[in-house]
């Protein structure tokens, strides 16, 4: 029997954002070969996150430490594993990070109850995410950073101010 | 070219033809929005509904999946029964077909959650055919309430901790409302018939209510003790029968309209109306309740209940802000709330939603407008309602994250729904809010001490989300308090708390300059000194040499010479176990090069787990000052030290015993000042908490055993490990309840002869003894309702119980689903027949089959043959 549709939304699915970097990925894997297509890269997609027990977590500040982010996510479980997100060059924190859970009803809880809450007084945002991959943990922008931080226009005083490209634009 | 064709073509094509909405997406959009804010009376609302299935219910779409999504509203938005019930009446009148489909296909779920022991949602479908009373057959509801009574009774009469029996009590309870507002008329005898039965189980003392009472004791300065649930239900129902069963606030959204019944067709002749259809008064068709089987009381699922309070911040005082605990009202709102909150827990937004607007889904006029003040309320004429929808929702939501032994969800969740409602109507919840946290604070000293700690982190954690923002002015004068009073206490750890989640520097920006010294130097500095630096320290030059060697990642060798000569020059002090010098000074060092983060910490000790791993076993001591020596390091940021033992757990470096001795023994316990430390509360109960939920796997391993198909062998060895952890854990709570219950007996007095120790403190250390002592008891308590060997042999038995009716379930499936199957299959055979036999004419007639009616079937066969 087909599970029936609820009658509410869900806020434990990975995000539109996720679902589309993933398609785009899918897309250039499987370049010019005619072979067979696959059957439903949305499933697959889904399938591999049905055990997650990681998130990423996106929008911190800079500033925001480790302690923090253990502080937060542990209301929803025992954290297995913490990885701040990195500046390329510079290895410091670049506003991203994966938490790692033991259990998947603990990654979704999180999902729920802690995406799109405040810590250090920012918004932070979560998703379902496959699992941490050495080299992940580096910011994948031009200058080292997230990609979002170089041509940001507004002034972010926790994400190091003006994007980095935007700023070395106007001068 | 082609191009431009194209464009031409669609330029000139009609507009596309208009989608038009297929009517059972149409329904279901308004059947899921029912109630919420309708321009016009729900009444009308609720009888377009009805009406259009009605006139619709020969549409598959309709009779389908329609149907299931009405079900699932059923238990997901328990608010909104009345109103989904009221469109099943209308429906009904217009269609019965539409009123016997839909109990059909409820009362399968049903019957499934009695079996299941889904209590939750057995309540709502049961609750819905409550509202339907006033077109069910012979008794309706009734006989099945006897049922359920009879059957607590048996349970109650079996065992006096049972909690299903009053779980099934409260069920019947809250069931009895909506069949008195329903349409059926009647029914009081009965009812009060019933009251008088339930009433045994209703008034009578649970043992485990003393556990649960979230203020325990009965002194004057509790604001409330335990108040049963049932106890309250059942008195409420007593006064609403004296009163003539008004239940005011329950929305009534159906009336019978004659115009609705469908005129009887010729020769049809309706059951109740006797000889001739015509003439006589037009009713609403009646149909037999489902047959619903009470599953035999060893049958039952095995979950352990506890019995339940009634917590309430807003009720009975002076402004009647919310239903007094004597009215019905009170528990009605209170379950629907708790189980919407409960049940949409995967969208804590929609939930917010919901609460806010929660006074569409009661009579109107059940409630004072939303948002009104306190100062507003006052010129409020006497004969309306003074309730606040805003305070009767944050009380719902309080009672969960006070609920004993534990919510259904985490914690954080309750917390989050509270953030939403805030910044969904900030003006209206924010006072509510600052009234509770008052309430909350003024009575923190008498609080259970598990609950008040929930306080703390739910507070930290609220203000997180906004700013920090709250008046402290308040509470400037608890801080003359000496630090063991426990609204000093709660200031100190609360500061701590929001410094965990932000840092010290900010928050002491949101305090007003009182509560500065409270901050101290220390908790500005992101890296604690290595206390070996100074040359005053003990074996300052050993440690520094242990701490170089660990940095250059130097061989164990020359880390044991540095080791060697702290412990023989503790032996010439004469230090008993010269172990605990050497520990410290090597645990303080891998907490000092840790110190960056917590990364850096665990990396550090993964480095240096095998030297760590074996000082435990050659020294309990020892064992004991890693846990002292990491708390030492960290004793201005404790929140980092209780991160670092509990990974210290996991590493098997330090044992639950050694971290509970080191934190309640003797030793450190002294006067027993140290109670009042949340962070040390903090630490203890993490610690147990991993011991209980491996019991608890271990006993969950064993229970699905029954159907898993284990070897004898593989369950021997199971029921072994339980025994033995299970014997482990209750030693645990034993070494607690020793420590704590020294101080709360008084062993402090003692300390009385001691500079700056008062008879006030030796009072109040006596109370803390007291509260982790409670805390520490209930949480055993609800262990052994889980892992006790009663407890597993119940499990077991029950689990065996489920696995034989699941197999009934399933074969009954299977047989249904065959003969649909058959039934389908049949029926495409007509079909093919029928149209074989049309073909068969057309062509006798001299028509061409193929092709000139589209009989699609032929086509394909054609096309692909050419």
């Amino acid at each position: 029997m087909p599970a029936i549709r609820s009658t509410v939304d869900r806020m434990d699915k990975p995000s539109s954002y996720a679902a589309s970097k993933n398609n785009r990925r899918r897309e250039s894997d499987r370049g010019d070969d005619d072979g067979p297509r696959e059957q439903s890269p949305q499933r697959e997609f889904e399938d591999n996150l049905k055990d997650a027990t990681t998130l990423y977590v996106g929008n911190l500040s800079f500033y925001t430490t480790e302690e923090q982010i253990h502080e937060l996510f542990s209301k929803c479980g025992e954290i297995k594993r913490l990885v701040m997100g990195l500046d390329r060059f510079q290895k410091t924190p670049c506003g991203f990070c994966f938490v790692e859970y033991y259990s998947h009803q603990d990654a979704l809880d999180c999902m729920k109850y802690i995406g799109g809450t405040k810590l250090d007084e920012r918004i932070i945002r979560t998703d379902l995410d496959e699992g941490f991959a050495e080299g992940r943990q580096y910011g994948r922008g031009k200058s080292g950073g997230q990609v979002r931080d170089e041509y940001r226009d507004e002034f972010d005083p926790g994400r190091g101010g003006f994007g980095r490209i935007y700023t070395e634009d106007s001068h | 070219m082609l191009l431009e064709d194209d464009d031409i073509e669609r330029e000139r094509r009609p507009a596309r033809r208009r989608y038009e909405e297929p009517i059972a997406s149409r329904l279901r959009r308004e059947i899921v929005a029912i109630a919420e804010n309708v321009m016009g009376p729900y009444e009308d609302q609720c009888a377009g509904i009805g009406r259009e299935i009605g006139l619709n219910f020969e549409d598959d779409q309709i009779r389908g999946p329609f149907l299931d999504n009405l079900v699932q509203l059923l238990k997901e938005q328990p608010m909104k029964i009345p109103f989904v019930a009221a469109v099943i009446l209308y429906a009904n009148d217009v269609n019965s077909e539409a009123g016997k489909e839909t109990m059909a296909r409820v009362g399968a779920q049903l019957q499934n959650a009695l079996e299941k022991g889904d209590w939750r949602e057995f309540k709502l479908l049961l609750r819905f055919f409550g509202c339907l009373q006033g077109i069910l057959q012979e008794g309706g509801v009734l006989p099945v309430l006897d049922e359920l009574f009879d059957l607590a009774a048996d349970q109650m009469a079996a065992s006096e901790e049972d909690a299903v029996g009053l779980e099934l009590v409260k069920i019947i309870l809250l069931t009895i409302p909506y069949i008195m507002a329903s349409s059926a008329t009647g029914l009081e005898e009965q009812i009060s018939e019933l009251l008088k039965k339930t009433e045994v189980i209703a008034y009578v003392q649970h043992p485990h209510e003393v556990l649960v009472a979230p203020y325990p004791g009965d002194g004057p300065e509790i604001p409330f003790g335990f108040q049963s649930v049932i106890g309250l239900l059942q008195k409420q129902l007593e006064r609403e029968a004296e009163k003539g069963w008004e239940l005011r606030c329950i929305a009534r959204p159906y009336k019978f309209l004659p115009e609705l019944v469908p005129e009887p067709k010729e020769g049809e002749v309706k059951e109740e109306n006797g000889t001739n259809g015509d003439a006589k008064p037009k009713t609403s068709t009646k149909h037999p309740l489902p047959a619903v089987t009470i599953p035999a009381p060893q049958n039952l699922a095995q979950k352990p209940l506890f019995p339940e309070t009634f917590f309430s911040i807003y009720a009975d005082l002076e402004v009647e802000t919310v239903p007094p605990t004597t009215n019905i009202a009170a528990s009605l709102m209170r379950d629907c709330l708790i189980d919407n909150i409960n049940i949409l827990d995967f969208n804590r937004t929609a939930t917010a939603k919901f609460l806010i607007e929660m006074d569409f889904f009661w009579a109107r006029g059940t409630f004072a407008s939303r948002g009104v003040t306190l100062d507003q309320l006052k010129n409020y004429p006497a004969e309306r309602s003074h309730w606040k929808p805003e305070d009767v929702v944050l009380d719902a939501l309080f009672s969960q994250i006070f609920l004993l032994p534990r919510s259904e969800h985490k914690l954080i969740y309750y917390h989050s729904v509270i953030t939403e409602t805030c910044k969904l109507a900030p003006s209206q919840i924010a006072p509510t809010l600052g009234r509770a946290i008052r309430f909350l604070f003024k009575h923190i000293d008498v609080m259970d001490m598990e609950l008040a700690y929930r306080y703390l982190d739910w507070f930290a954690h609220h203000l997180s989300n906004f700013e920090f923002r709250w008046k402290w002015s308040e509470w400037v004068g608890d801080l003359d308090r000496v630090e063991l009073h426990p609204k000093k206490a709660f200031i100190m750890s609360i500061l701590d708390k929001e410094i965990r989640l932000s840092f010290a520097k900010r928050i002491r920006e949101t305090v007003p300059h009182q509560y500065h010294f409270l901050i101290t130097e220390g908790k500005f500095k992101d890296v604690p000194e290595f206390k070996y630096n100074s040359p005053t320290t003990p074996y300052s030059s050993e440690g520094k040499e242990i701490l170089s060697l660990l940095r250059k990642k130097a061989p164990e060798s020359e880390i044991q010479i540095a080791m060697d000569a702290i412990q023989t020059q503790a032996a010439e002090h004469g230090i008993e176990d010269p172990m605990i010098p050497s520990t410290d000074a090597y645990v303080t060092a891998v907490c000092f090069i840790g110190s960056k983060s917590l990364s850096h910490v665990l990396s550090c000790i993964e480095r240096c787990k095998e030297r760590l791993l074996n000082i435990g076993p050659m020294s309990e001591g020892a064992r004991r000052q890693i846990v002292a020596s990491v708390v030492e390091y960290w004793k201005d940021q404790p929140g980092t030290a209780v991160n670092i033992i509990d990974k210290l757990l996991n590493y098997t470096i330090v044992t639950p015993e050694s971290v509970i001795i080191w934190a309640l023994g003797p030793e450190t316990l002294g006067n027993g000042s140290v109670l009042a430390e949340g962070w040390r509360y903090e630490m203890v109960s993490v610690t147990v908490g991993k011991v209980t939920n491996r019991v608890r796997q271990i006993v969950a391993a064993r229970v699905s055993s029954v159907t898993a198909s284990l070897e004898d062998e593989q369950i021997k060895m199971l029921d072994d490990t339980l025994t033995k952890e299970r014997a482990a854990m209750r030693q645990l709570f034993a070494a607690i309840a020793d420590a704590v219950g020294g101080i709360a007996a008084g062993a402090a007095d003692g300390f009385i002869e001691e500079d700056n120790f008062t008879t006030e403190e030796a009072a109040l250390v006596k109370q803390w003894g007291e509260r982790w002592g409670r805390v520490f008891n209930r949480k055993l308590a609800v262990e052994e309702a889980f892992v006790g060997e009663a407890a597993v042999v119940a499990q077991i038995a029950g689990a065996i119980a489920q696995a034989g009716l699941q197999k009934t379930r399933d074969e009954k499936a299977a047989v249904l689903k065959a003969e649909e199957d058959a039934k389908r299959e049949v029926e495409r055979l007509e079909a093919e027949a029928k149209a074989a036999a049309e073909v068969e004419e057309k062509q006798a007639i001299g028509l061409n089959g193929h092709g000139v009616d589209g009989n699609g079937a032929m086509d394909m066969e054609h096309d692909v043959v050419e």
